[in-house]
């Protein structure tokens, strides 16, 4: 089936039933015309992917072998998967990164908590889009173990790595301290083309977005201070 | 020594920046942060050349000592053959 995923149509060919109600809401309503992006798994990739989780199911493993081919892809269109936590706040998007178990997950709760009006584009994989002036964060059925986020899209406008630490700090940082921090997030191809265009990507979007390292706790006191840093406002006026 | 095929070197956010592509993927994950020098020498053992060329090569474009270039050059030789990046 054809799927609209970050304004691209996607072909979609799986075996298995799982993926088709896992991605029904982004069912595009035009069957015919052409596609961007085929995505279909080998045998070879499955066979990887069911060493790695073998306690899965085969439709739960096609299905992330399915992302990978597309978000493989996604780089000559454009586009790239970042791992994060993004959040949607007054129509502006921002993304939380960092290793596993840093606290993004915790650091999101405490945005939906604390600040009215907050909604989650995505919990664990968005894909960001290359526009001319900026990048824009699209939801995708893929939403990580916690299931977070929604058929959305926005313009990204900052990214604020995480790092645990006692007292509450946010300082931003340079192009070149994101570069290193960036890459570990992101996903890159094994194609020359693609790692290509991969690192293009990331260069505009290390240009185009502030980032800003957060050393935070697990307080309101730190989501006052990405609050501020990223939005701009004072923390009384959320 | 000369780098072995399978990396792509490209400026990221004021940094030169290397990761492994095709084959070489499989072998070895991440990417490589090169410094001015580092990314100088990497361009230029892309193609076969000795050490001796390297030191000359690095003299020539920085205002360098040859000690020292010389010094630069073993130390990414060492690096990247330790590394399996270059043969």
């Amino acid at each position: 089936m054809v799927y609209e995923l970050a304004g691209l149509r996607v072909l979609i060919k799986n075996q298995y039933a799982y993926t088709d109600k896992f991605c029904f809401k982004y069912l595009s309503d035009d069957q015919a015309s052409p596609v961007d992006i085929t995505a279909e798994v080998t045998k070879e990739e499955f066979e990887e992917e069911k060493k790695l989780s073998p306690n899965f199911s085969d439709g739960y493993i096609e299905n992330i072998c399915l992302y990978r081919s597309i978000c493989m892809q996604m780089p000559l269109f454009g586009r790239i998967l970042m791992h994060s936590s993004i959040l949607e706040y007054e129509g502006k998007a921002y993304a939380f990164l960092g290793r596993s178990g840093t606290g993004k997950s915790t650091h999101t709760k405490l945005w939906l908590k604390n600040v009215p009006n907050t909604k989650i584009v995505n919990g664990d994989k968005p894909i960001l889009a290359c526009t001319e002036d900026q990048f824009i964060a699209f939801g995708t059925p893929w939403q990580g173990k916690e299931g977070w986020g929604e058929k959305t899209s926005a313009p990204l406008c900052g990214l604020c790595f995480l790092e645990q630490a006692k007292e509450n700090s946010i300082d931003q940082l340079t192009n070149k301290e994101v570069t290193s921090r960036l890459f570990t997030q992101l996903l890159i191809p094994e194609t020359e083309e693609g790692a290509l265009a991969t690192l293009e990507l990331a260069d505009k979007l290390i240009q185009k977005t502030p980032a800003y390292l957060l050393k935070c706790d697990i307080s309101e006191e730190a989501v006052q201070k990405s609050f501020e840093a990223l939005t701009g406002k004072n923390y009384a006026e959320k | 020594m000369q780098i072995k095929k399978g990396f792509v070197l490209r400026e990221v956010g004021g940094e030169t920046v290397v990761v492994p592509v095709g084959k070489m993927s499989k072998e070895f994950h991440g990417m490589i942060n090169l410094n001015s020098t580092g990314a100088f020498l990497w361009r230029f053992y892309t193609e076969e050349h000795s050490v001796e060329d390297g030191v000359n090569a690095l003299c020539a474009e920085y205002d360098v000592e040859e000690e020292k270039a010389c010094a630069d050059v073993e130390r990414f030789v060492e690096i990247l053959t330790r590394n399996g990046f270059a043969e």
